[in-house]
């Protein structure tokens, strides 16, 4: 049996984990709760973060967005500021679980549960978010790179807690594309998942261009030396294709029971393309000129 | 808005009776019985997939806080074995363990939290022995077996269904296609796992709610494996929530019944949680399909051999008929002169294989709807000609020499197709496709004897009663599942006596007050029991009348129509109430039955008895020709589909939306069994564990249905009619596949068509 | 721990584990057994109920959440006439073996809710957390399409 506390404030949740230093933080649920019937472990403790009002904002103050880590995935979805300056977390959201899961999962709970498959981590890689730790220490900011360690693995020690997600609101030049492939369109794990962020001028030349991938290692991957070796590159088919053939060659996915090692290989190398479906200059409809 | 006064004639529509409690969650599944002072049961389940059973000990589990008993195979007085036709599982295991997951003691406890701990106390010593998870494996010589009294080892079943000479028959085609087609483990996943409440009463009946689509035969086989009489024991059926052939049988009905036993006269509840439904219950045979099949010149179809080897998994259970429903519809809706059909089943230590919608026709018609696409190809002919030219018509013979002398609407499915837009317009949309993207579009046809085949009786038995009211109690002799056979016993009675629906009420099937008519399924549940309801409602109807000429001899009986709540003599307006009626009338006599018994097909030929015995032939068939648009994602493999459409014989439609949601369902059950459901197991451990990894499809996975129905009049059907249950499941595998290798230019001879599998056969096409 | 909350507009007052599940609260501790469970793990929506007018997921929820909290189940969804959500999925044959019902329904409000008028992929979309497995979903869009317009529209 676990005992639940819902907490009003930061202070209550850190005097509760003083004297329970082994207690779980629950988020939505929405993983834990799953992890917790699959393994049959009971933590003795579980630490409810909704009532803590401040761990649910988002505000944008000083070209910077902060998005509390008890923000729901609907609550994403339904901000205006998330939509007009953060089209690609609302593009990421749109896509996770299921609509009741949105209801109820949190970006925090999303990050700290630290899958390699989490939807909303390929947007906040490539946006370089920093996550803002509490403890009763005080407060510092880690990048997100340095945040997930591993699977299921994040630097959080058991005083801490992540208190806020910040992003830099982008130039508005960059256009973000966020690609899941999963076993079906709702209720999906991801198989391999890619966000991009490109900004290409007006003669299609490449101004700058981050991709991150999940799915396809232990934590989410992006390669610093193919992005920045795009830049300058004219935008299109081809160059679409070199990052997916580059990253596949890059990337060594495991094997799990929804996919192969080299089928994730095989869709990272034309999944770059996939791009063009959603961009507003279409190539023409016919077929067989991509390759 | 509830049914209403007025009644409603068959082949009109009428809005389900069985909506108004389950959409206000009213309505009590088996899941949801709490009877005052139950107890938990929990299972001890095998963690080897073939094993001696050493000691059992159960010492520190009794001795676990709220622990009520603890019960192994040494509590069971009767036979211990359960399983149709073939009895051959235990309740308890014994002396083996056969499958990862078989049971071996059972525990009653005060709460769930109080199971945890006595089941992990239960310590069982097991030998492992070797085991066979493939039936190639499992034939070979020496290879372990598992039911050490079969002379026949690991062979469950085997027999041949013949025609001809197809040596010869070779010889003379022109081109001749064949292919080995895998098919995989479909899991059930009805949203309602297997359930029940079991007590013994005061008289010492064992009474039992389950989750069961076959309540009197259910009562039988508790009867006999746990030892106790006949008429001590009773079960009912309330409304499924869902079966499509997993719970055709025992699941938790022997644990129930010995739990009841021994739970000093309090309830037992059983509720599997997904993750032990998984485990325990049956699946879909899985297996390989060798087609071979050749024709004339002409496109005339000329020779078809056929192997089917089965994986039964660790007990028979409906093994040897499933085989022989594969053989027997191997041939499909076609002519052929020469034709031999090999069906073998064979016990594996992997779960175990079952009833399924389709029952084992869905596997061989996806073999056979794809060679002919691919002898189509070959002989260069359009596959819609080449199947429209090769199909039969009434008094036509199969090709395996089955004369369809019923309803046989086949040809008018195709033609159906071929005259709709989406085959008309198929080149244009082909063309359309956009970048990265490739289109496909492809047919096939299907077809499914209805019913239990020539031997096993398949009788209904109807029961109508007049309420001291004036309104009708039917009592129902079939489980519903879903399919809304109960619902349509008062369409039927309805119109036949003339009263709206709200003059009704329905008991659900229960041994004790209902009569048994056999198993919901084969499609036969509304094809039996509404004839047997259409005579018992005819009986009461003239009792009625009779007593009204009693009561009023200067009415002339002509003259008399029933209409909602009273009986009109037409002359004068004149009208008698039916509760007076039922005044008169003393207690059995306001009730009428009447017995239904499914003809049979005479047609002797030349099968053993054992094939024949487990429904080989059939003398109704439906039919349905399907077509299906695909669209393939070149960069993941990932299938969707754009558009399908449904053109199906299943004789005269008694209501419209009953008709269609058996279409809807079976296809998109279908589509899932193509596209998306791998049931995966590896050395008999179960992989998909839950419904995060077995992928069922979602609402935005598929497209809306287009179904033109194809009405033919079955003369042995109520009304004309004949079950449509499971027609829409038998045909989507070869229908989207021949699309998908339209689109991509190869074939793929696995399912389901996942993505990795389309992405690596569209790099070898190119 | 003592749970003081609102269920279907009544005001209840009991004592369960904090840890405890929701769906088996609202199942055996209140008999209100038209939450249905089919998986517990979040993949079906059968267990969906309304928390504070949102759908949320009960087999994924413990009790300590829902203190304070306006819960509605189906059995609440409803007064002496059906909700016009409810009429519709019975006159489109949107049920079959109906253990799925309760839980579209009320998937069905949440979404009217956010999206009076919502096409059917917008309906398909909204309804993707909800696993039916006997009906195909195709009736079930039916019926959600033919409510929007339709709506007295309070679920108290």
């Amino acid at each position: 049996m676990s005992d639940v506390y819902l907490p009003a404030s930061l202070d209550e949740v850190h005097a509760i984990r003083k004297r329970a230093p082994d207690a779980v933080i629950l988020g939505g649920g929405t993983d834990l709760l799953v992890r917790m019937r699959a393994t049959g472990k009971k933590p003795s403790v579980l630490i409810g973060l909704e009532l803590i009002a401040e761990l649910s904002r988002i505000t944008l103050q000083d070209g910077f967005i902060r998005i509390g880590p008890m923000v729901t995935h609907q609550a994403l979805l339904d901000s205006p500021v998330i939509r007009q300056h953060l089209p690609l977390v609302h593009k990421a959201a749109q896509v996770l679980g299921s609509p009741p899961i949105r209801h109820m999962g949190t970006i925090g709970g999303n990050i700290c549960t630290a899958s390699p498959a989490g939807d909303i981590l390929p947007a906040l890689y490539v946006l370089d978010a920093g996550l803002e730790i509490s403890s009763p220490a005080g407060k510092r900011i880690v990048p997100i790179q340095e945040f997930i360690t591993g699977p299921g693995k994040t630097i959080l020690s058991n005083t801490e807690i992540l208190s806020g997600v910040r992003v830099k609101v982008p130039d508005p030049r960059y256009q973000g594309y966020y690609l899941k492939v999963g076993q079906r369109k709702s209720l999906a794990i991801s198989i391999i998942s890619m966000a991009a962020l490109l900004m290409v001028s007006p003669d299609k030349k490449i101004l700058s261009a981050r991709f991150a991938w999940g799915s396809v290692g232990p934590i989410v991957m992006r390669f610093p030396d193919i992005e920045s070796s795009l830049a300058g590159r004219t935008f299109g088919p081809d160059l679409l294709l070199e990052v997916g053939r580059r990253t596949s060659e890059r990337i060594q996915p495991i094997r799990d029971i929804r996919a192969s090692a080299s089928y994730r290989k095989m869709v990272a190398e034309g999944l770059p393309l996939k791009i063009l479906e959603e961009c507003s200059e279409k190539l023409p409809s016919t077929k067989k000129n991509h390759e | 808005m509830k049914n209403g006064a007025l009644p409603v004639a068959i082949g009109s529509d009428l809005t389900r009776a069985d909506g108004y409690a389950k959409v206000t969650g009213r309505e009590r599944y088996a899941a949801d019985e709490y009877p005052p002072g139950f107890v938990y049961a929990g299972v001890v389940r095998s963690p080897h997939p073939h094993a001696r059973i050493l000691s059992v000990d159960t010492a520190d589990a009794r001795a676990c806080p709220g622990v009520i008993a603890v019960l192994t195979s040494k509590d069971i007085t009767g036979t211990n074995r359960v399983g149709v036709p073939d009895m051959d599982q235990p309740v308890l295991g014994d002396t083996r363990v056969r499958f990862i997951g078989d049971p071996v003691v059972l525990v009653l406890a005060e709460t769930k939290e109080d199971l945890t701990p006595a089941l992990a106390g239960v310590r069982v010593a097991y030998e492992p022995l070797p085991a066979v998870f493939d039936p190639e494996s499992a034939l070979r010589e020496g290879a372990s077996v598992l039911h050490e009294n079969r002379s026949e080892g690991n062979l469950l079943f085997s027999g041949v269904i013949a025609k001809g000479d197809t040596k010869s028959g070779f010889s003379a085609c022109t081109v001749v296609r064949e292919g080995v087609f895998t098919l995989q483990r479909q899991e059930h996943a009805y949203l309602e796992t297997e359930a029940g409440a079991a007590r013994v009463d005061e008289n010492g009946v064992l009474e039992m709610t389950v989750s069961t689509q076959s309540p009197f035969r259910d009562a039988r086989e508790i009867a006999m494996a746990l030892g106790l009489p006949d008429e001590k024991v009773r079960v009912i059926a309330p409304y499924l929530g869902g079966g499509f052939g997993g719970k055709d049988g025992i699941t938790v009905q022997g644990l129930l019944g010995l739990g009841a036993l021994h739970s000093g006269g309090r309830p037992v509840k059983i509720w599997n949680t997904r993750e032990e439904s998984f485990i325990s219950s049956t699946k879909r045979h899985p297996g390989k399909v060798s087609m071979k099949l050749g024709c004339l010149q002409d496109g005339t179809l000329h020779a078809l051999e056929c192997r089917v080897v089965f994986d039964t998994g660790a007990y028979a259970g409906m093994g040897a008929p499933i085989a022989v429903y594969a053989m027997g519809h191997a041939s499909g809706v076609y002519r052929i002169p020469h034709t031999r059909v090999e069906g073998l089943n064979v016990y594996t230590n992997n779960p175990i294989s079952g009833a399924f919608r389709g029952f084992g026709i869905p596997q061989v018609i996806a073999a056979l709807e794809q060679v002919v696409d691919m002898l189509a190809e070959s002989i260069g002919m359009d596959p819609l000609e080449f199947r429209l030219k090769n199909a039969v018509r009434e008094g036509d013979e199969t090709g395996l020499g089955v004369r369809m002398t019923y309803s046989t609407g086949i040809i008018a499915c195709i033609e159906q197709v071929r005259n709709h837009p989406l085959w008309t317009g198929r080149d244009a949309w082909i063309q359309e496709a956009p970048v990265y993207k490739r289109r496909g579009v492809g047919i096939a046809t299907g077809v499914l004897g209805i019913g239990y085949g020539p031997v096993i009786p398949d009788i209904a038995r109807a029961k109508l009663e007049l309420l001291a009211d004036g309104r009708f109690r039917i009592y129902a002799g079939v489980a519903d599942m879903g399919q809304g056979n109960n619902p349509t016993t008062i369409h039927i009675a309805g119109d036949i006596l003339c009263q709206g629906p709200d003059r009704f009420e329905l008991v659900q099937p229960d041994t004790f007050r209902c009569l048994n008519s056999s198993s919901s399924s084969a499609s036969r549940t509304t094809y039996t029991y509404g004839n047997a309801l259409i005579l018992a409602a005819g009986i009461l109807k003239e009792r009625i009348l009779d007593v009204v000429i009693q009561q009023h001899p200067e009415f002339n009986r002509e003259n008399l129509t029933l209409v909602s709540g009273s009986i009109l003599h037409t002359p004068d307006g004149k009208v008698v109430a039916l509760s007076t009626i039922a005044e008169t009338l003393q207690g059995p006599d306001r009730i009428a039955t009447a017995t239904w018994t499914a003809p049979v097909n005479q047609q002797p030929l030349p099968v053993t008895p054992e094939v024949k015995t487990w429904g080989f032939p059939h003398l109704a068939y439906t039919f349905t020709t399907h077509l299906a648009r695909v669209e393939i994602d070149e960069l993941t493999g990932a299938v969707s589909i754009d558009a399908y459409l449904s053109c199906t014989d299943a004789g005269r439609i008694l209501n419209p939306p009953v008709y269609e949601q058996q279409i809807q369902g079976g296809i998109i059950q279908g589509m899932g069994y193509a596209l998306w459901e791998d049931f995966q197991v590896r050395e008999g451990a179960v992989m998909t564990k839950n419904l995060s990894t077995y992928i069922l499809p979602t609402s935005m996975d598929v497209p809306d249905i287009q179904s033109v129905p194809v009405e033919t009049y079955e003369k042995s059907g109520p009304f004309g009619m004949k079950g449509v249950g499971e027609i829409g499941i038998i045909a989507t595998i070869p229908c989207i596949s021949n699309a998908v290798t339209m689109a991509i230019g190869q074939r793929i001879f696995e399912t389901p068509l996942i993505p990795e599998r389309v992405l690596l056969a569209l790099r070898r096409a190119s | 721990m003592k749970i003081r909350c609102v269920i279907n507009g009544k005001p209840v007052d009991l004592e369960a584990a904090s840890d405890r599940r929701v769906i088996d609260l609202l199942r055996e501790n209140l008999g209100l057994c038209g939450t249905k469970e089919a998986c517990g793990s979040g993949e079906c929506g059968a267990c969906t109920i309304l928390v504070d007018g949102v759908s949320r997921l009960s087999c994924l929820m413990v009790a300590a959440q829902i203190e304070g909290k306006e819960i509605v189940t189906i059995e609440g969804f409803s007064s002496d006439h059906l909700h016009p959500i409810q009429e519709a999925f019975i006159t489109k044959g949107a049920i079959q073996c109906g253990f799925c019902t309760p839980g579209m329904v009320l998937a069905t409000a949440d979404l009217l809710k956010r999206n009076p008028a919502p096409n059917r992929n917008e309906i398909r979309k909204a309804l993707s957390g909800n696993i039916c497995r006997c009906t195909g979903y195709q009736k079930i869009v039916d019926a959600v399409e033919s409510v929007k317009g339709n709506q007295e529209y309070d679920h108290e």
